[in-house]
């Protein structure tokens, strides 16, 4: 591993700081519009108060782009302590017995699911780094896989759904990244796709037939070809026993999403909403403040999880695919940088940054325009809220560190 | 191993960004799909969006008399309303409403830009429709895009009772009204009380509006409802049950339609208000019609002031009635007893003036008792000086004619008793006479009251000291519980004034009535003693107003009554024959 001591700063990437404040300025435009109201002049102080927190996320972001690697490093696990600890604190925080997402100490809520994005990739990210034994080792894949699915059971108990997935998407292409073998990563993901594939007879049975292809052309021993094909059948029947202890509104939304539930207030209600306003916008949009969807408020939650259909309807095609093409700049920048840098421990933090950013951006995305479920992943650098405006300029913040370091 | 390490990493950045640019292909394929293959559907849409929120207005709370008879009640009445954003850019629809309800177009779009609370909520144009207009734009609906029609009940008065003063009015909230009112979570725009009860029992009355969700079709009908899990009905507001007693309260309006003036009458034990008649008035149902400029501005500029309350807002000089103050300061001083005469000639020197009394042939000899029974000014004249102006003025304010009474209406006068420190400001230091003196001993000179003060004094003087702060409000009803939360009575006791003195004082009231020279024979029950005290007030406005107190039965007062006729001549003449009809209606009506 190549020393810490060699990693200087260089010139910063300003065009990808260039990029982020265009969409920074674009979030806070939508959030301003989302919020207006003609006989409110007071409705804006969610504007004001987002612009409070893109300042402080600023400064955080500064901070992880200063900051020497090797502290990054050395207090990766650390961090990564810290967080649960706040996850199990949030979870015991309410004697009431209703569960929530946040957590206030000193008088400042927030938000620890967000922090622990950022503690989980450090300590996944070093794991990796310090095990370059291509990864051959169960164990250690188990491990980690242990260090992604501890914030993720935590959170999915909260209950946030659409956060604790977030973890789960960080393991593969990180393992992948780290050298594990195209074939494992198919063993895992296997028993996935049969869980969503298990709800459909014929579904579950074609995926099957592939799965037994792609074992039989592999030509592992029989022996592990068998296990691995049981293992899949088990999961497929599993699935719909387990299917019944998930919470209500957990199953309303993945079938609302699968077209299996009419329902035309609930959830439905907002993507049949968010996709009106999206679609009425058209190639150039309705012009800022002149959204009806948005100005009439049909659009719920628009300046959090539906800030992106505020953007497709009152700034049109044109103004949805910039922003989309400003995003996959900066996610396909990360992947470059990660790919260039020589350091291992930064560049696994780097495509992980990646993942998350990139998770959220087509989760969220998909969502508005309807080809995704509900799952209420807000946008990064868009969507309005504290916690999370300030993680997400962290993580762009990992980026810019990395990108700094590159030419060493 | 480095190259190598960076070789794999080549390889694996194009797989990644690889398998990012299909995902984000997705994304803007599906968003070109969208936004332009399918924009004009989805436009439509969203002029069509089909899912609302519906008001639930909640009803109106009723008032009621003591008796549970509704003084005012809720009729349907429809009201017009135009949706900004649907009309704003239409002129023939413009035009077609405007024909329809006969406002001229630029007045409408005027009423919209001033009333308008966002593009999607409704503004009211007019308000209590009548059924012609009504069938006019439903027979136009189709070409009334953005206009619709509301249910905004109107209040109107089933028994009879007028008391605009009492009830106030309703009216929509003006953009000054809704800043402080916004917390509340009324909108503007809304209609809420002006005045009156309405105002002051605005948020008791009104209740709490619900919503629930409707489909609309591309006229805004309502054509399904959906589901009741995202409902919240709406509560009612609470009934009013006043103190008022509804008969009496319209036998004393009819009996004043044609007079200036006012009266109220009290429970002695409770101090509810049981009628509060002030006049010239206002039909309370013009509020509940379209009202015109004329009508308004006509009520405004009345010389006779219909808007004014003239019981509770009012000022007036109290003339003889205040003379019992005077006697009880000289009694509870010892400055005089009640055996103590003096001689009256018609009119008393002081100085090189001489000052009058109301009968010029004189009344003779005559005890406290006496010159109350015949409210000799000249007794009344001497006792006042002999008392001095700080004695005077401090049981002016013992008898509370510098405080409201902190009655449950608005807008209530406080009084004003001129002591040293005001002569002194008004007249300079020591440069007012002591023919002043002289005269607010009879009530006269710088002294104001309102009549509802006067009344307190009378509720003071029926029952030995002890009074209760008077209300008209007796009990809010929870229309679904039908839980009543009574007003409570408060009653305090004058401190510092002898029993002997309130006995004293009330058999002169009595005598007043009772006695063979008493000035208020007029208000003389049979079967019942009558206490009260007659004033003829002088004022630089004409005639004498006339006062007349009083409170019945003597021995257990019940009752406790002030009226007052502006300019109506002397107070035995004119307001004590009254002041017995009032006694014995309500003694009538409870037996």
């Amino acid at each position: 591993m190549l020393s810490y001591n060699k990693l200087k700063i260089s010139e910063p990437d300003y065009i990808f700081i260039l990029c982020v404040f265009i969409l920074l300025i674009a979030g806070l435009t939508a959030i301003y519009s989302a919020s207006f109201q003609l006989d409110k002049g007071d409705m804006q102080s969610n504007f004001y108060r987002q612009l409070t927190w893109v300042a402080i996320g600023l400064v955080f972001m500064i901070v992880v782009y200063l900051v020497p690697s090797r502290t990054l490093y050395s207090t990766a696990y650390l961090f990564y302590g810290i967080s649960i600890l706040l996850l199990i604190l949030t979870l015991f925080s309410n004697g009431d017995g209703k569960v929530s997402r946040w957590l206030s100490v000193a008088g400042i809520q927030f938000q620890p699911a967000e922090i622990a994005k950022i503690g989980t990739l450090l300590a996944l990210a070093r794991y990796l780094a310090q095990n370059r034994r291509n990864l051959e080792n169960v164990k250690e894949i188990g491990v980690s896989f242990g260090i992604v699915l501890m914030p993720f059971l935590l959170i999915i108990k909260q209950p946030d759904l659409g956060t604790s997935l977030v973890f789960l998407a960080m393991a593969l292409p990180l393992l992948y990244w780290a050298g594990l073998s195209a074939f494992k990563i198919f063993i895992i993901t296997a028993p996935i796709l049969v869980l969503f594939a298990s709800f459909n007879f014929y579904s579950f049975f074609l995926l099957m037939i592939i799965i037994a292809s792609v074992l039989f052309y592999q030509k592992k021993s029989l022996v592990v070809s068998l296990l691995l094909f049981v293992i899949n059948i088990s999961v497929g029947i599993a699935t719909p026993l387990l299917w019944n202890q998930l919470r209500d509104y957990q199953k309303h939304r993945i079938l609302t999403f699968l077209g299996m539930e009419i329902d035309p207030y609930g959830l439905s209600y907002q993507v049949i909403q968010s996709k009106v306003a999206i679609g009425s916008g058209g190639f150039l949009g309705k012009g800022i403040l002149n959204g009806t969807q948005t100005q009439l408020r049909f659009l719920p939650a628009q300046h959090t999880d539906f800030v992106f259909s505020v953007i497709g309807e009152e700034l049109g095609f044109l103004g949805s695919f910039i922003i989309i093409c400003l995003f996959f700049f900066l996610l396909l920048r990360g992947i470059y940088i990660a790919s260039i840098i020589k350091n291992r421990f930064l560049s696994l933090i780097t495509i992980g940054t990646v993942v998350v950013l990139g998770f959220h951006v087509i989760v969220n995305i998909g969502m508005t325009i309807g080809i995704m479920p509900v799952t209420g992943l807000p946008l990064p650098l868009l969507s309005y809220g504290g916690s999370f405006t300030i993680v997400s300029l962290a993580l762009i913040g990992i980026i810019l560190h990395t990108s700094a370091r590159r030419y060493v | 191993m480095l190259a190598d390490q960076q070789i794999k990493n080549k390889k694996k950045q194009y797989q990644y960004s690889i398998f990012l640019g299909i995902l984000f292909f997705i994304l803007i394929a599906q968003l070109f799909y969208l936004q332009v293959y399918k924009q004009a559907i989805y436009l439509k849409a969203s002029e069509n969006n089909r899912i609302r929120q519906v008001i639930l207005k909640s009803t109106r709370g009723l008032i009621l008399d003591r008796n549970g008879e509704v003084l005012v009640d809720n009729h349907p009445s429809y009201s017009v309303y135009a949706t900004p954003f649907e009309v704003q850019d239409a002129d023939t629809v413009l035009r077609l409403i405007s024909r329809i309800l006969n406002i001229e177009s630029e007045e409408i779009s005027k009423i919209i830009k001033e009333k308008q609370a966002g593009y999607f909520t409704p503004v009211r144009l007019k308000r209590h429709i009548d059924f012609s207009t009504l069938s006019k734009i439903e027979e136009y609906k189709l070409d009334l895009p953005g206009i619709s029609i509301q249910n905004d009940p109107k209040r109107y008065y089933p028994s009879g009772v007028r008391a605009p003063h009492l009830f106030g009015y309703l009216g929509e909230l003006t953009r000054e009204e809704y800043e402080s009112r916004k917390k509340q979570g009324i909108k503007f725009g809304e209609i809420v009380g002006k005045k009156g009860l309405e105002m002051i029992y605005d948020t008791e009355l009104r209740g709490v509006n619900g919503y629930r969700y409707v489909e609309v079709d591309v006229l805004g009908r309502e054509i399904k409802r959906l589901s009741d899990k995202r409902e919240l009905l709406d509560v009612p507001g609470q009934n009013l049950h006043l103190t008022i007693d509804a008969g009496l309260q319209k036998f004393l309006e009819s009996r004043m339609d044609t007079i200036r003036g006012g009266a109220i009458a009290v429970d002695c034990e409770t101090g509810g208000i049981l009628a509060l008649v002030s006049k010239p008035d206002y039909d309370p149902d013009i509020f509940s019609k379209p009202l015109s400029e004329d009508i308004w501005n006509s009520l405004l500029s009345d010389q006779n002031k219909p808007l004014y309350d003239r019981m509770v807002q009012s000022l007036y000089p109290p003339g003889s009635t205040f003379k019992l103050v005077l006697a009880a300061a000289a009694l509870e001083k010892g400055i005089i007893t009640p055996e103590r005469t003096e001689t009256c000639v018609g009119f008393y020197r002081l100085g090189t003036k001489t000052y009058d009394c109301w009968k010029k042939e004189g009344h003779g000899e005559l005890d406290l008792l006496g010159a109350i029974e015949q409210s000799c000014n000249v007794y009344f004249y001497t006792l006042g000086l002999k008392t001095g102006q700080d004695i005077w003025a401090e049981y002016s304010k013992k008898f509370l004619f510098d405080k409201p009474t902190g009655i449950d209406l608005m807008a209530e006068n406080s009084g004003l008793v001129p002591d040293r420190e005001y002569l002194d400001k008004k007249y300079g230091k020591n440069k007012w006479s002591r023919g002043l003196i002289a005269n607010q001993a009879i009530g006269q000179g710088d002294l104001l009251v309102t009549p509802l003060q006067m009344l307190r004094f009378t509720m003071i003087l029926a029952n030995d000291g002890f009074y209760h702060k008077p209300h008209v409000v007796n009990f809010r009803e929870d229309v679904i519980s039908n839980k009543k939360e009574w007003t409570e009575i408060e009653t305090k006791k004058i401190p510092d004034i002898s029993e002997k003195t309130y006995k004293i004082l009330k058999e002169g009231m009595r005598r007043v009535v009772q006695g063979e020279r008493g000035t208020a024979k007029g208000a003389r029950c049979s079967g019942l003693e009558v206490a009260g005290k007659t004033g003829t007030a002088e004022n630089p406005h004409g005639e004498p107003h006339a006062w007349f107190l009083g409170f019945a039965p003597f021995d257990k007062p019940k009752i406790a009554l002030c009226i007052l006729i502006e300019n109506g001549g002397s107070g035995g003449a004119v307001a004590a024959p009254l002041g017995g009809d009032v006694i014995r209606y309500f003694f009538n009506s409870i037996n």
